[in-house]
């Protein structure tokens, strides 16, 4: 692997995960046993930008206040941006969620939409600059101690979190328990088993009730993981793609290349802000729904 | 690409950030903005309060401007009528001043030319009275020609 690059390898490098798990051996981070590892596995690439990001959120978000903590003073430059932000969650909560007061919705808004936002935006760094750099670094610390770092090219990065499902599923499971304790501290454990229950189609047919309303329910957070991870993970592997134009020692393919990759960079950018303003919506739309209390 | 642990970590991972949001982000920053929003409504609604009372005063001032403008105008007048009044006073008075010293010297004048008119006269009749007697002798007396003495010293 470490001698010879081909498509299938280039493109196959890009889509692991660097990942740490459970062996019958005991814990590694070998690449070569990811197989035998098994459900207790972590993605540590994915967890350490998804983590970093929400930190660069938070310390951003909290440097913008301690400046200015009163309102006397005129808000500039990141205070700005951040009371953006906030009157535009703001704005979606009031208008998604009417009259219902929960200070823990716009607060949840807000950071699922900055941090998503912040995971997508990694995907404009082109694409093999945080890899190679990830790789030569390990191999560097590595040097011969660690037996499966072959070379800069045996250590996988994958740089953008929203493209691991884990990542988009963890966040929307997250939402799906709040959910469900929405649900049941506001409507009651009751009203919450009616609602999935007696529709349908009334009391008389509840297994069919229950089986509909349960698939519709786990729909919604699967639904939400999956869609942003499918708009992100195809738009990175079209940067992948674009890249591998480069492959072919031909001029024109070349230049052809940098055009499509700045024409889809520019047109990506809509993507990323709009696959972190639907997570967003949605968000509260479901947390919404579970603070309804009549029928539908 | 295969769903793992990963997942259990990011849901806690985003508990944790959504929390700190929750706690020590947001309500700051929001409660900072409600604030300014109110003092900037205020500052809009003193300024309002501000304008219209200024335009009060406005009023008031070019009334009052007015008012003084008439008080002046009648002062003034009041004050040339009374000069006027005063030059009049003080040239009639100045003017009847006036005769009064010319008559009183015009009458003093006459009383001196009287007196010295009487004066003359007596050293005249005393004079003659003297020389005729010189003339005539003893037979002219002051007293046995009285009468005739005193209508010649009218006559005089």
């Amino acid at each position: 692997m470490a001698s010879e690059l081909t498509t299938e390898s280039y493109i196959s490098h890009h889509l692991t995960n660097f990942t740490c798990g459970k062996t019958p051996d005991g814990w590694t981070c070998d690449p070569y046993k990811v197989d035998q590892m098994g459900f207790w596995a972590f993605h540590v690439d994915s967890l350490f930008w998804s983590i970093a990001l929400g930190a660069l959120f938070v310390f951003v978000f909290k440097k913008a206040i301690s400046k200015n903590s009163d309102s006397n003073t005129t808000p500039s430059g990141m205070q700005n941006f951040v009371e953006m932000c906030i009157e535009f969650v703001e704005d979606n909560v009031q208008s998604l969620f009417g009259s219902v007061k929960n200070t823990l919705i716009a607060p949840l808004a807000l950071t699922v939409f900055v941090w998503i936002l912040l995971m997508n935006l990694m995907d404009l760094v082109p694409v093999d600059f945080l890899p190679v750099l990830a790789g030569h670094i390990a191999y560097a610390l590595a040097g011969e101690g660690v037996e499966w770092i072959k070379g800069p090219e045996s250590f996988y990065f994958k740089v953008v979190p929203t493209t691991d499902p884990n990542i988009t599923l963890g966040m929307a499971f997250g939402i799906f328990l709040l959910t469900i304790y929405y649900s049941i501290t506001v409507k009651g454990l009751k009203a919450f088993i009616a609602e999935l229950t007696l529709h349908p189609f009334g009391k008389y047919l509840i297994p069919v009730n229950f089986v509909l309303e349960m698939v519709n329910f786990i729909a919604k957070p699967i639904s939400l993981g999956l869609r942003l991870f499918g708009n992100l993970y195809a738009g990175e592997m079209i940067f992948i793609l674009i890249a591998l134009m480069l492959f072919f020692s031909s001029i024109p393919i070349g230049v052809l290349g940098f055009g499509l990759h700045l024409v889809w960079a520019l047109f990506h950018i809509l993507i990323v802000a709009l696959q972190a303003f639907i997570f967003m919506a949605l968000t509260i739309a479901y947390l919404a729904m579970a603070h309804e209390t009549e029928e539908h | 690409m295969n769903i793992n642990a990963t997942l259990l970590a990011q849901a806690v991972v985003m508990i944790v950030f959504v929390a700190i949001c929750w706690r020590y982000i947001y309500p700051p920053i929001l409660s900072v903005m409600k604030e300014r929003e109110k003092r900037i409504s205020d500052g809009l609604e003193a300024a309002k309060k501000a304008d219209d009372s200024l335009e009060e005063a406005k009023l008031a001032f070019d009334k009052e401007l007015d008012q003084a403008k008439v008080e002046a105008a009648e002062i003034l007048e009041k004050a040339n009528n009374r000069a006027s009044k005063i030059v009049n006073d003080a040239s009639s008075k100045a003017e009847a001043e006036a005769e009064k010293i010319l008559t009183a010297a015009s009458t003093t004048i006459e009383n001196e030319t009287n007196k010295a008119k009487e004066e003359l006269r007596q050293q005249m009749s005393d004079i003659i009275i003297d020389t005729t007697q010189k003339i005539l002798g003893d037979e002219i007396s002051k007293e046995k020609h009285e009468e005739i003495l005193k209508k010649a010293a009218e006559e005089l």
